[in-house]
């Protein structure tokens, strides 16, 4: 019987985490090491479906409004941070109250947490958030191990929802004694316990020797030793050094030696389509996007093939709409836009721009942009339509988006829960005007009647085909111009075993059942 | 002394309240809302203008200005918008890095550019003087990431002499290659001027004099030429260390060092103002302090020069 | 005026008087000196080849810089090795390279021709003024000169370019404000020495206004020190500019700059396509040297005796 315990796995990413309070990780690098250190309620696995975490079952009502979860016996907090310091709560077992009062603490306006409005629709969250009501109404502990949920109105993905990391249970005494700190010195309940931090450097974080969690024989898990999270800035940096054996993983390979990879690690360059869509957003009310047949002219100018297969080395998958493979509602007959010059221009003379037009892409600074979007300006002269490139930060380009200034731009949308909702409400239903989610201040009427109701709908089949007919709409209006979907991928040294890709992005990778053959 | 050298602190007030005065009107006119930018790539409005609210975003200019002097005389920059981190904390933690890196790489570029110099002055006009001056002027103008990069890919992928990149297990072997980089410029220029400095004062009359008097010719050189060749150098030194204990943002780039410079690009790219204003004002004092140690030690090297005499440093 | 400066005005011809007559010989003098520099001389010529090759671009180059072969020739065009077809070969879109560093000449040459004379005019401005006037006015511009100095100086380019909406001209506009200080401070410590002499006194006492003693007394005996400043202040603006492309400000595409060609070109490195770095970074190099070789060669030939700063 091999001998799977042992090692440190060392990841490299690419933006130092902000915070590992889950309340506060609103970032891709901060999550991923967040769900090492908490647990959620539930989890999805890779197939995308929802699975047991630390609830052990659950059933809904039949209309939809109360969730009673059975917890799961035996769950612990860590008992130890850092350099053998004793946490507050001293390594007790977790209860319903520690629920009830993670929610009312996620909720509390005075913690101001990021994703704190995805629970809008849990009973007296409004009173609560206002200061009427001392205590969440919607959130009770029914007895020591059962926790039910109500809501005001049915909410479909609500159960998905539960598996982001922000919903993750934390120790109400460690909380309260670090206050704004508790970031730096994260108590949790997952397999990883916290080890160190040198800020934009690494993070360290060491096996958490009483994670209830075991394998199918009955050891105990995680495997590894400890995990270290190492902060590179360049993927090119990235790619040296693990090159150089000094990193277990990285994960994203760029394009210049994505062959060397292929060719050099043909079984652990591993690869699955994701559930993310790249595209270029245009502000429907400016000129000159207020005209569909300009939006369509776009859509059919660009060669999205030519793009993914000479800058991409084909690693990406041609959006033809919204919803990327792999997620529920995904229609795989769903007719998309060609690559027609000549119909582009057509479509610009009839749209009263014979002569082509003038636009500004603006996207944030990031090599792959860069690239993509010089592509882009090429191919668009054949069309007659003149682009104009203008990258910045993030920061700028957020506030131009939000103020309505950036009136066609890029986007990279990877989903938070995966529904269907989470694209196509939230980023085109006129509700989420702004920085809510719908920068293209995109409106239509049968398309916010469809999105409205397929979220309260608990007939799946009925959501799905909701939301494919939403999305025709959306696909005929254009407001988008569909580039592609996202592929995750990680290339791990050949001695890593027993990883999965999870669904839906590389952050909420799962390291419990890991080891490394060494 | 003691005079001139509180004269001089006195005058690095108003220069520090200035670049602060500087930081706060840039930062006021800037496009990028750092509280929309905590939330991410969606955020609700409620959760954004609170975030204003904590973060003091909202209080009149002059107010903010005003409070962080009160902070400053209390010690107190602060908390990062992004990592509510303390500011201090967040600088001081990077320090050590960044002041390993700058010792190192001044260190590596005096000796080397010293001992350069000297011995191109003393054997002026001789190939080993061309080639030495030659290479120094390759120094200056090469492009110190572009040398980096080559470095990079030569030892550590090609010979694998170096293991890598970053600080790795904390060994000295990992600011080899950011030495390098960081010091080659400031070598050459110090090289460059030894020995400049030398020739002007080998040919001048008090060396006449020193060797009449019989002094060895070591004695003559090191004693009397090398000092005087010195001065240039220290300000040289001087100017390097206040740039590079800043933070050397593109070698820490490429190398992934986590130094002061990091954060400084990172907090400008984040609109992470409170981190701004303190590495500015870290950074300022830096440069005063280091300004007058400078000036201060000239007399070691050339007695001539004393203090309250117009000086141009200013 | 007291007998023993009356005495004493004889102009000298190493230090003096370069007002109106004298000019032209010095000039002249430094000339012959500069062009026995042979290093010197290499520096100019590096500068002038450059130059031309960038204000002749379109006629030294087959292929058009921006225009994007793979889309026509498919991938063979792109990633190809220097051969006879592309001198400095391609990059991923199939682009020449060869262009792309002779266009990308003009991006840095204008950003150092502009950016140089954006601060020197401010700096000559600024300078004189406190050198002349002294007093408050000179409090108060070498206390700006001095907070200008302290500021990190690439954090502040940075924040500059990060900030403002992208644009050459803005650039230029953003490292121009702040690297004039160097240039002012020698400007005022010359207007400083030049004024206690006496021809200026005695232009005063004629009756000229102080401006006109600025123009015709003063800014003759300046100009030395500030062309050689602008001259070695030249190199630093290019490397400062191909530092922040490096970084990711600046130039946005397509239009080709060196330090933008270094950093996509770095990221091929690895996979072997040295050609797309190595090539910018020799442009940077040579045309940085030239003009460090220039201003050696002036300053030595402008006053052999005088010690002016390094650039910065």
């Amino acid at each position: 019987m091999k001998n799977k315990y042992g090692g440190t796995y060392r990841m490299a990413i690419i933006q130092s985490p902000l915070s590992l309070d889950p309340a506060h990780a609103a970032d891709t690098s901060s999550s991923r090491i967040v769900y090492q250190l908490f647990e959620t309620l539930v989890d999805v696995d890779s197939d995308g479906e929802v699975i047991s975490n630390l609830a052990k079952e659950w059933d809904i009502s039949d209309n939809g409004l109360v969730y009673t979860f059975k917890l799961r016996q035996g769950v612990k907090f860590h008992s130890a941070i850092g350099e053998g310091i004793i946490t507050e709560n001293g390594g007790r077992e977790v209860t319903a109250k520690d629920w009830v009062w993670t929610f009312k603490h996620i909720i509390d306006p005075d913690t101001n947490s990021e994703r704190a409005y995805f629970l809008d629709m849990i009973k007296g969250y409004a009173d609560y958030r206002e200061g009427e009501t001392e205590a969440l109404e919607g959130v009770v502990a029914k007895d020591e191990y059962t926790l039910e949920i109500v809501l005001d109105h049915p909410f479909a993905p609500f159960i998905t929802m539960l598996a982001y990391n922000t919903f993750s249970v934390i120790p109400r005494e460690d909380v309260e004694m670090w206050g704004q700190d508790f970031g730096f010195n994260p108590v949790g309940t997952g397999p990883f316990r916290f080890s160190e931090w040198i800020q934009d450097d690494r993070v360290v974080l060491t096996r958490n020797e009483d994670y209830w969690r075991k394998d199918e024989e009955g050891n105990s898990l995680p495997y590894l030793n400890g995990m270290e999270f190492r902060t590179i800035n360049d993927l090119t940096m990235q790619w040296t050094e693990f090159g150089l054996g000094n990193l277990e993983a990285i994960e994203s390979v760029d394009d210049p030696y994505y062959h060397e990879a292929l060719e050099k690690y043909p079984d652990s360059f591993l690869r699955k389509p994701q559930m993310g869509t790249y595209f270029y957003g245009m502000n429907v009310t400016a000129k000159p996007f207020d005209n569909k047949k300009v939006r369509q002219a776009i859509n059919y100018a660009i060669d999205r093939q030519g793009i993914i297969d000479r800058l991409r080395n084909g690693r990406a998958t041609p959006a033809k709409g919204v919803l990327p493979p792999g997620m529920f509602g995904y229609n795989p007959d769903l007719e998309g836009y060609t690559y027609d010059p000549q119909k582009a221009r057509k479509l610009l003379a009839e749209a009263g721009y014979p002569d082509g037009i003038e636009i500004t892409l603006q996207y944030n600074t990031d090599d792959i942009h860069k690239r993509i979007a010089e592509a882009f300006q090429q191919q668009m002269k054949d069309a007659g339509i003149e682009v104009k490139l203008r990258h910045m930060d993030g920061a700028a380009l957020f506030e131009a988006m939000g103020k309505g200034e950036a009136t066609f731009f890029r986007l990279g949308w990877v989903v938070d829960y995966p529904d269907p909702d989470n694209f196509l409400h939230v980023l085109l239903n006129s509700a989420n005007f702004g920085p809510l989610g719908n920068f293209t201040l995109y409106k239509n009427d049968e398309f916010d009647r469809l999105t409205n109701e397929a979220r309260v709908e608990s007939d799946p089949e009925e959501r799905r085909k909701m939301y494919q007919e939403a999305e025709k709409i959306v696909v005929e209006e254009a407001p988008w111009l569909f580039v592609y979907h996202y592929t995750t991928e990680q290339l791990l040294q050949p001695y890593v075993k027993d990883y999965s890709l999870p669904p839906f992005g590389e952050h909420n990778a799962i390291f419990y059942s890991v080891w490394l053959d060494k | 002394m003691t005079n001139y050298v509180f004269r001089r602190l006195l005058a690095v007030i108003p220069v520090i309240v200035g670049v602060i005065a500087v930081v706060f009107i840039l930062t006021s006119i800037v496009p990028g809302d750092p509280a929309r930018l905590m939330v991410g790539q969606r955020g609700d409005p409620a959760t954004i203008q609170k975030l204003r609210e904590d973060l003091g975003l909202n209080r009149p200019l002059w107010q903010q200005f005003i409070d962080f002097f009160k902070g400053v005389v209390t010690l107190d920059l602060g908390r990062s918008y992004r990592t509510r981190m303390p500011v201090i904390q967040a600088i001081a933690e990077r320090l050590p890095i960044t002041a390993r890196l700058a010792l190192a790489s001044m260190a590596l570029a005096v000796t080397s550019g010293v001992t350069l110099g000297m011995v191109a002055a003393l054997k002026q006009n001789s190939m080993l003087d061309y080639g030495s001056m030659i290479a120094a002027l390759i120094g200056i103008s090469a492009p110190s990431f572009w040398v980096g990069i080559m470095l990079v890919v030569l030892f550590c992928v090609q010979l694998r002499w170096i293991p890598g990149t970053g600080t790795g297990d904390g060994s000295w072997i990992y600011l080899v290659l950011p030495a390098l980089t960081l010091g080659m410029r400031p070598a050459a220029l110090i090289a460059r001027l030894t020995r400049s400095g030398m020739l002007e004062v080998l040919g001048q009359d008090y060396i006449r004099t020193a060797r009449s008097k019989g002094l060895t010719e070591k004695a003559v050189i090191i004693g009397h030429a090398l000092k005087n060749a010195m001065i240039p150098v220290i300000t040289v030194v001087g100017t390097g260390m206040a740039e590079m204990l800043g933070g050397a943002i593109v070698v820490e780039k490429l190398f992934s060092l986590p130094g002061v410079g990091r954060l400084g690009i990172e907090a400008i790219l984040n609109r992470d103002f409170a981190i701004i204003r303190g590495q500015v004002l870290f950074m300022a004092l830096i440069f005063v302090v280091t300004n007058l140690l400078v000036d201060l030690s000239y007399p070691l090297f050339d007695p001539r020069i004393k203090y309250g005499r117009t000086w141009r440093r200013e | 005026m007291p007998a023993e400066r009356a005495k004493g005005m004889v102009p000298d011809n190493n230090r003096g008087d370069r007002s109106e007559g004298k000019v032209c010989s010095l000039w002249r003098d430094a000339w012959e000196r500069l062009k026995q520099n042979k290093a010197a001389i290499a520096g100019l010529f590096l500068v002038a080849v450059i130059t031309l090759a960038a204000v002749f671009a379109p006629l030294i180059t087959k292929y058009d810089p921006g225009v994007q072969l793979v889309w026509t020739q498919g991938p063979d065009a792109q990633l190809v090795p220097p051969g006879t077809d592309h001198w400095f070969g391609t990059d991923i879109y199939g682009r020449d390279i060869y262009s792309r560093v002779v266009y990308g000449a003009r991006v840095s040459l204008q950003i150092g021709v502009a950016s140089t004379i954006i601060s020197v005019v401010i700096g000559v401005i600024l300078g004189a003024m406190a050198g002349y006037y002294g007093g408050l006015v000179d409090d108060i511009i070498s206390w700006l000169t001095n907070v200008i100095f302290a500021f990190p100086f690439l954090l502040f380019v940075l924040a500059l370019v990060a900030y403002l909406p992208p644009g050459l001209p803005l650039m230029y506009a953003a490292i121009g404000i702040v690297n004039w200080a160097g240039v002012a401070r020698i400007v005022r410590g010359q207007v400083l020495s030049a004024r206690e002499k006496e021809y200026v006194e005695a232009a005063t006492v004629v009756g000229g206004s102080d401006v006109r003693v600025i123009v015709k007394h003063i800014l003759p005996n300046i100009l030395a020190p500030v062309i050689v400043q602008a001259t070695l202040g030249m190199g630093s603006i290019i490397m400062l500019e191909s530092s922040l492309s490096f970084l990711g400000f600046g130039i946005q595409p397509p239009t080709p700059s060196w330090g933008y060609e270094i950093d996509q070109g770095r990221q091929y490195l690895l996979a072997g396509a040295w050609w797309w770095s190595a090539f910018p970074g020799f442009a940077i190099m040579a045309l940085v040297l030239g003009f460090n070789l220039l201003g050696d060669g002036l300053r030595d030939a402008l006053d052999p005796r005088q010690n002016v700063g390094e650039g910065r």
